[in-house]
């Protein structure tokens, strides 16, 4: 039996940093689409495509999911060395624990000699990883320290320091929350943050003791792409008084729906060119929060440590996304990560945020009120859902997937307040919308460090 | 009876459900010696599981059985038989006398170096 070795292959990508022999995937396997002209922020409009299409997808996975910074959990959910939780980036499985140094690390989550999922627990505690397939085991730090039957790779040049547990290239935290990227080029989670970190300290940083979670993740399985709800996070303050109109009249003191200037509210949204949104009222007392909550808060002194527009901005009612699939809302505590299972499918994985210095009357008044309002059947996030899976159900249609979509209120409104750091438009606007599509494209039509790097490096 | 063995550690010294692990030469055996608190009782079996190379003091002790913490093999904390697969070796058992609030060891002959 030989294999005949095509032209195609000599130019094809190789994995780098890890036992390759003579693998190299060839060309045709790589996904390398031009989507400039599928989103176009001149004109404010998008191509539905970039919500159906599988070849897009894995172009996505390969450049969006693989060269950014992504949302991974809470430090509190490691405590000591070897607890560990396991999550997503993009679609690759990971484990996150603590090593016996201390540090988090971060590693995929799928064994090196057949591929299987080393861990399957959502969280615990573990001396070591060992794979329940055939057996190999990893210790903290990644390194491979058991395979049964090693003798049977006697004749294969087998050393197990080339068969660690791939980790990512870089982890960092940023206010209690951990982000890891798999991109050994990008830059700073600090710089991928840059002038968002003032609005999410709004949240944040309310505590100076820091942020703490309630136990437990929700998590549950949505039809839509994750676009749908990556963007509106960062963008869409517009669907609030129609979508949400019945939980509005609901939750409203009179019972009525709320006063035409809270109705209304002034506002501002944020947007920069990483990709990242976030949109906020300006109105003090568009604050949809739970009272026992309103009144643990010290507002004065809040003003007087993170200033006036902080405290009647982006500690309001607001909606925030970091590029590309984590989002929050500083109200209610929730923050969440979008992750894309196909073409059609995100799973939403949602934590409820508390305060460190929260006493507990207070802490369970806020994990309710998260729980009624955005848990998985809460009054907002069903019609949330809702609106992302009806978009999605219908958008395979050849008509439906043809017409272009519209983002341009606020087309060009963009610009420097002089209260607010970076640009900002009015509260009513797709102008973060337009910056998350505009950084979606600019990483789709960049091939990735992956694609560029030499093998040999 | 309380000249008998080694003292190896000290009531409090092994957390519950823990294990510590005693050199081969601090008792003249062949091989490490783990030694168990298995709900306030102790045991103590040789170190080294039976399947891959595992020190067994880092292992998992739950209902009188000690789980490896590499494969999850188990073996009785009392007799050191296989209660579980991939493992099909016993490890060998060794005696523990307690003597106020000294662990006592006594190797077992047949594992002595």
């Amino acid at each position: 039996m030989s294999i005949t070795q095509l032209p195609s292959t000599e130019v094809g990508e190789r994995h780098p940093g890890f036992e390759c022999g003579n693998i190299c995937r060839p060309e045709e396997l790589s996904r390398n689409v031009d989507v400039s002209g599928l989103v176009d922020r001149q004109t404010g409009l998008v191509d539905r495509v970039i919500f159906t299409d599988r070849t897009l997808y894995e172009q996505e996975l390969a450049r969006v999911f693989a060269t950014s910074w992504l949302f991974l959990g809470h430090v509190e959910q490691l405590q000591k060395a070897g607890d560990f939780f396991t999550t997503y980036m993009g679609e690759d499985p990971v484990i996150v624990t603590k090593d016996k140094s201390g540090s988090i690390r971060a590693y995929l989550n799928s064994c090196r000699h057949r591929g299987a999922r080393v861990l399957r627990a959502d969280y615990g505690k573990a001396r070591n990883f060992t794979c329940t397939y055939h057996g190999w085991s990893w210790d903290l730090a990644g390194k491979l320290i058991s395979v049964p039957n090693e003798e049977g790779y006697a004749n294969a040049n087998f050393d197990r320091d080339d068969w660690g547990l791939v980790e990512v290239a870089q982890l960092d935290v940023a206010f209690g929350l951990i982000f890891a990227t798999w991109n050994p080029d990008a830059p700073p989670l600090d710089e991928q943050l840059g002038d968002m970190k003032y609005y999410m300290e709004a949240f944040l940083g309310r505590d100076p003791e820091g942020t703490t979670i309630v136990g437990g993740i929700t998590k549950w399985v949505l039809k839509g792409n994750w676009k749908l709800a990556a963007e509106q996070f960062g963008t869409d303050w517009y669907h609030v008084n129609m979508s949400h109109a019945s939980a509005l009249m609901v939750l409203s003191p009179t019972g009525k729906g709320p006063k035409e200037s809270i109705a209304n509210t002034p506002g501002r949204q944020y947007s920069d060119e990483r990709g990242n949104g976030t949109g906020f009222p300006t109105h003090p007392k568009s604050r949809f929060d739970a009272q026992p909550v309103h009144e643990y808060y010290d507002y004065d002194e809040l003003r007087e440590r993170l200033g006036t527009a902080r405290v009647e901005g982006p500690m309001t009612t607001g909606h925030a996304t970091v590029f590309p699939n984590f989002s929050y809302l500083p109200v209610n505590g929730s923050i969440r990560v979008w992750h894309p299972k196909g073409v059609d499918e995100m799973e939403i994985w949602s934590w409820t945020v508390l305060d460190k210095s929260m006493p507990e009357d207070v802490r369970e008044a806020q994990r309710l009120y998260n729980l009624r309002t955005f848990g998985p059947s809460g009054i907002f996030e069903q019609d949330d859902g809702e609106n992302w899976s009806e978009v999605q159900s219908i958008s395979h249609g050849w008509r439906t997937n043809t017409v272009p979509l519209n983002y341009q209120m606020g087309l060009g409104s963009e610009r420097h307040d002089g209260v607010y750091p970076g640009e900002t438009s009015e509260l009513y606007s797709d102008a973060a919308g337009r910056r998350f599509y505009g950084r979606w494209a600019e990483l789709m039509n960049t091939p990735a460090w992956h694609e560029t790097r030499n093998v040999h490096e | 009876m309380s000249e008998e063995g080694i003292v190896v550690a000290q009531v409090g010294d092994i957390d519950e459900g823990e294990g510590i692990q005693i050199e081969a030469a601090v008792l003249g055996t062949v091989d490490n010696v783990a030694v168990f608190n298995d709900d306030g009782e102790y045991f103590a079996l040789d170190d080294t599981c039976t399947h891959e190379v595992a020190s067994l003091s880092e292992g998992w002790v739950e209902d009188g059985c000690v789980e490896c913490p590499l494969h999850a093999a188990k073996f009785c904390l009392g007799d050191g038989s296989v209660q579980s697969m991939p493992a099909t070796v016993d490890v060998y058992p060794h005696r523990v006398v307690l003597d106020g609030d000294d662990i006592r060891v006594i190797p077992n002959p047949e594992r002595l170096a």
